[in-house]
């Protein structure tokens, strides 16, 4: 069984205390045999001899805990080396550990960003038919006025009072006030309800569209070419203009 | 008496207690009255040392052990700095040439 070596540090208090008994014995005996007068057998020279080596013990003790000493600022120096690379080291993970997150992140939204692109792959449109859409949609001049609009013009981009009376609300709205207040077939403009003659027949309006449907309604197959300038049209909007009780025409 | 053998070495008069010893028995020979003086002066001597011990750095092993550890320290010394190497070094991605 291995005995486990004292430190330095004991080892040298031992044999300090030893030189201290040793001495004080010493001390001791030559006082006793002075007082006595009595010479001691080698005792005293016993003790000598046991103090000379432990003097000599201390010595080699003390040379030995000097170079224990600098081997121990050596040590402190290695210490600090290892903080230093602990400390390197521990930065290295850090910056590795943003490095990942980063990578997962763009990763991540690549990802998203590939499923986003195979879902539209799914779902193409072909760009006739958007474009089909657009002039369907700019048809009505809900997005830009027509080209031969003026300030004056009563013509809107949404449907103005006349055009919602003269669609299916506004018969159906008749109907019913009709039966309560007794309209005679004189008031019909006052009712709102426009008689055949006086239906404005809008340029942008196509010839589909019906007296209850309200403008503009186009079929599939609708016309492409832009809604032309219609003179006997902008007569009628002239005249509807003087006649009409809707404000929107003082709007300009 | 027997004479004791005392080595005038001057590293040695550091820590040797013997030519205190050596002045208390002359002081004990000639029946001087400096004897306690010298007694005290070799307590002193011992006092100090003990306080000089305790406050010495780096003793607190054996010299195998303080070596052991020694040992240990420049291996992790040097496996710290062959990884911190490799690894500023290493590159991972290939970067392609323009």
């Amino acid at each position: 069984m291995a005995v486990p070596s004292r430190s330095t540090k004991e080892r040298l208090l031992s044999v300090l205390d030893d030189l201290e008994v040793l001495s004080r014995e010493l001390i001791e005996i030559l006082a006793l045999s002075r007082s006595q007068k009595l010479p001691q057998p080698g005792e005293d020279t016993q003790i000598l001899e046991l103090l000379v080596q432990r003097d000599g013990e201390f010595q080699e003790l003390m040379k030995v805990a000097q170079k224990q000493g600098k081997v121990h600022q050596e040590m402190q120096l290695l210490e600090k080396e290892v903080e230093k690379r602990d400390s390197d080291i521990q930065q290295l993970q850090k910056q590795l550990k943003e490095a990942e997150h980063t990578l997962a992140t763009a990763v991540y939204q690549a990802k998203e960003k590939l499923k986003s692109i195979e879902k539209a792959r799914k779902g193409s449109i072909s760009s006739e038919e958007i474009i089909k859409y657009a002039h369907r949609i700019s048809a009505s001049n809900a997005v830009c006025a027509p080209l031969n609009w003026v300030p004056g013009d009563p013509r809107r981009p949404y449907p103005t009072d006349l055009e919602m009376r003269s669609g299916m609300l506004g018969h159906m709205s008749n109907l019913a006030s009709n039966g309560v207040n007794g309209h005679l077939p004189g008031d019909a403009l006052a009712a709102g309800r426009l008689p055949d003659v006086l239906t404005p027949q809008y340029p942008w309006q196509s010839s589909d569209v019906s007296m209850g449907i309200l403008p503009p309604h186009h079929g599939n197959d609708f016309a492409l070419e832009p809604p032309g300038h219609n003179k006997e049209n902008e007569d009628d909007v002239e005249a509807m203009s003087t006649d009409s009780s809707s404000s929107s025409s003082d709007s300009d | 008496m027997a004479a004791v053998p005392v080595q005038q070495d001057p590293e040695d008069d550091d820590y040797s207690l013997l030519p205190l010893v050596h002045d208390i028995i002359k002081c004990m020979d000639k029946d001087s009255q400096d004897v306690h003086q010298e007694i005290n002066k070799l307590k002193a001597r011992i006092q100090e040392a003990r306080e000089q011990i305790s406050t010495m750095p780096g003793i607190d092993k054996s010299p195998e052990e303080q070596q052991q550890q020694l040992q240990t320290l420049r291996e992790q010394v040097r496996t710290k700095s062959l990884l911190l190497q490799k690894y500023k070094s290493l590159c991972v991605f290939d970067i392609p040439k323009a």
